[in-house]
């Protein structure tokens, strides 16, 4: 496109935007209050971040699709409260299994996590592909269907419906523990995202599916015609999410140490916001992984600075859809101009 | 022309962020009191927050955060008080099991907290020498809702519509897990039939999240079903009790001056249910006295970051536990 050598300034302020609106956000911050700048701070963002950014990374592959899921927040609460209720203390008396007296290895309910992820994200993936419906509509249902779950099972309980907590140490410390690296500290919560972001960098850019799921989401036609099976690449997509969203809600749940009917509610339209300033397009085929992991950080960084300034809580919530609609509208422009 | 564009939404963003926030920077020196709000648009929280905010204006510098009903986010804003280093935390919990997590953030940072309202495991706080809680006894107001049903049936006769000698009753509870919720659900039946009366539900408990308007929608519906056969409605909250009211009104029930009337009894005493008791078209409530709340909140806070004992110059006293404040319930019957 630079076919003189001069440097093209509005083009270089345009893909990097991200960038500047995170820089221009934290800049502000600091002018009205300087002690914003501390690496505690950073450290609490990036780990509030690390949930959420790894839900935003499931999403990200349906956005892709030109699609979204509604049901990201309410499949984590599910997933949450398997996680939970298979480590409750061993010595509370009121747990969900009196049956379990000793310890079970954290495995077991991270996999589980896992296959309740995925079995939501599959009924989505089915509705998708097979009966052909938009994943809005498809995800609107399974949200309450998992709902639902998440209500029936909490109810099970011995004593009725109480929050799942008074978790097991061994979980609390896995999910909330950090390496003290002196100046600051680093949570294994961030690790845990670095991990996940880096496979999906992988899936995105070097494998078939990845490569396929951008081709269906620019043009599932063409796509098709080309010899790209889209059934089974939009399974494929949707079980990795299933897996992300495990992976999250057992993380979570150690997190915030309860689970509750409440658990989950609006987690996945942060996500969506988070993936929609990372630049992942709706219009489809468009989004990169380092994008998502930004967007979800500056969405976290702007819920850490209202708070942190003390902003009434009400006008949070206007200031922070002011910054999302700009930061889309400035985003966006690199993708019509490439269009 | 774009950038230019962009520079000037940018700059007007900073101005009304750097506005907004000159506010909360005054009062430089006085104590720092972090208060953690579960949901700011529950009534009767409202009511405590403001009275909480009256009491501690000009005595410290208070910044307050809205847990919008999610315990997350809650937990992201203590994560911000803590790295603000305030000197005091009021901590509402969202979901008061989750304490532990929360207790443990904020012992090993010192800080001397007072949860209230929704109430953690005591065993639990005692874990931390400088915590305490102020709430109410979760069944008193249960018990209270009893009384009333009691002092209902023998003043009206006319309220036993089929003449069977038990009151016919639905059921308004608050959230499925809330402990609060239960035990105004359980005790409220509990103590009407301790008290002698015959209690019998029509229909399953409805669930209505303390909503107005959820609570209206299933009130229609069980009106549909049974209308005539309802001869007492009993709600968790006031809310929801005037969501059942305003159900009733609607198929020509509890107008004022009209004939036709079931009794609506809630819990909590917001403005809205007073004034429907006085109009005489809700039978009672139970007062959480809000204001009293807010007092003494402010009173022991700033007891405990001056490093005094929390209740030092006041009137309240610790119940058994040793570490909790009960602020007593009364009932509202109208005037």
């Amino acid at each position: 496109m630079n076919d003189t050598k001069t440097f093209d300034w509005k083009e270089w302020l345009l893909s990097y935007s991200l960038y500047i609106i995170l820089g221009f956000l934290i800049v502000l911050v600091v002018v009205v209050d300087d002690t914003f700048l501390s690496w505690g701070n950073f450290s609490n963002i990036m780990s509030q971040a690390s949930t959420r950014g790894i839900l935003a990374l499931g999403v990200a592959g349906m956005i892709v699709y030109t699609g979204t899921d509604l049901s990201a927040g309410r499949i984590l609460g599910a997933s949450a409260a398997v996680s939970a209720s298979l480590l409750q203390s061993v010595t509370y008396g009121a747990r969900m299994y009196p049956s379990i007296t000793e310890p079970i290895p954290m495995i077991v309910p991270l996999i589980l996590s896992i296959l309740v992820g995925m079995f939501f994200t599959t009924i989505n993936a089915f509705g998708f592909a097979v009966l052909k419906m938009h994943p809005f509509i498809i995800s609107l249902g399974t949200q309450l269907i998992a709902y639902g779950t998440l209500c029936l099972y909490i109810d099970s309980q011995a004593g009725g419906a109480q929050p799942l907590a008074n978790l097991d140490a061994r979980y609390i410390s896995f999910v909330n523990g950090y390496f003290d690296l002196g100046f600051t500290k680093l949570p294994y919560l961030v690790i845990y995202l670095a991990i996940c972001a880096v496979v999906m960098w992988v899936i995105w850019n070097k494998t078939v599916l990845g490569k396929n799921m951008f081709a269906i989401g620019g043009n599932p036609e063409a796509a098709a015609v080309s010899g790209v099976n889209v059934t089974r690449n939009i399974f494929g997509v949707y079980l990795i999410a299933g897996v992300l969203y495990g992976i999250a809600a057992f993380l979570e749940a150690g997190r915030v140490q309860s689970v509750t009917t409440n658990t989950g509610l609006n987690y996945d339209l942060d996500a969506i916001s988070g993936c929609v300033i990372g630049g992942v397009s709706f219009t489809g085929g468009v989004g990169t992984i380092p994008g998502v992991i930004l967007g979800v950080v500056i969405l976290q960084t702007i819920n850490y600075s209202l708070y942190y300034l003390g902003i009434n809580a009400y006008l949070q919530y206007i200031i922070k859809g002011l910054i999302i609609i700009m930061a889309v509208a400035i985003d966006v422009r690199k993708y019509i101009k490439k269009k | 022309m774009k950038t230019h564009m962009i520079k000037r939404v940018m700059v007007a963003l900073a101005l009304t962020v750097a506005a907004v926030t000159i506010g909360s920077q005054a009062h430089a020196g006085q104590p720092r009191i972090g208060v953690l709000i579960y949901r700011y648009d529950d009534t009767y929280i409202s009511t405590v927050r403001n009275a909480l905010s009256r009491a501690l204006e000009g005595r410290s510098n208070v910044t307050m955060q809205d847990g919008k009903g999610d315990q997350a986010a809650q937990n992201d804003q203590l994560d911000v008080m803590i790295a603000r280093q305030v000197d005091g935390l009021l901590v509402n919990m969202v979901d008061a099991q989750a304490a532990s997590g929360v207790l443990t953030k904020i012992k090993n940072a010192g800080i001397p907290v007072v949860f209230f309202n929704r109430e953690p495991d005591l065993n639990v706080l005692k874990t931390y020498d400088k915590a305490i809680f102020v709430g109410t006894n979760a069944a008193d107001a249960g018990k209270m809702q009893g009384d009333i049903i009691r002092n209902l049936w023998t003043n009206h006769p006319e309220y036993d519509l089929n003449k069977d000698g038990k009151f016919q009753y639905v059921m308004f509870q608050g959230e499925p897990d809330n402990p609060e919720a239960i035990a105004r659900t359980e005790w409220s039946v509990k103590q009407a039939i301790e008290n002698g009366i015959q209690m019998d539900q029509i229909g399953q408990t409805f669930v209505c999240n303390w909503d107005t308007a959820l609570a209206q929608g299933a009130m229609e519906s069980a009106l549909a079903a049974n209308e005539g056969k309802i001869e007492l409605v009993i709600a968790n909250n006031d809310s929801m009790a005037m969501g059942a009211v305003a159900a009733l009104s609607n198929v020509g029930y509890n107008l004022e001056g009209g004939s036709k009337y079931v009794p609506v009894v809630g819990v909590d005493a917001t403005e809205q249910a007073v004034d429907a008791i006085n109009r005489g078209i809700m039978s009672a409530t139970v007062k959480q006295d809000g204001e009293a709340m807010g007092q003494a909140l402010a009173n022991i806070i700033l007891n405990m970051v001056d490093g005094k004992a929390p209740l030092d110059g006041t009137d309240y006293q610790y119940d058994e536990s040793g570490i909790a404040v009960r602020i007593p319930y009364s009932p509202y019957e109208g005037k």
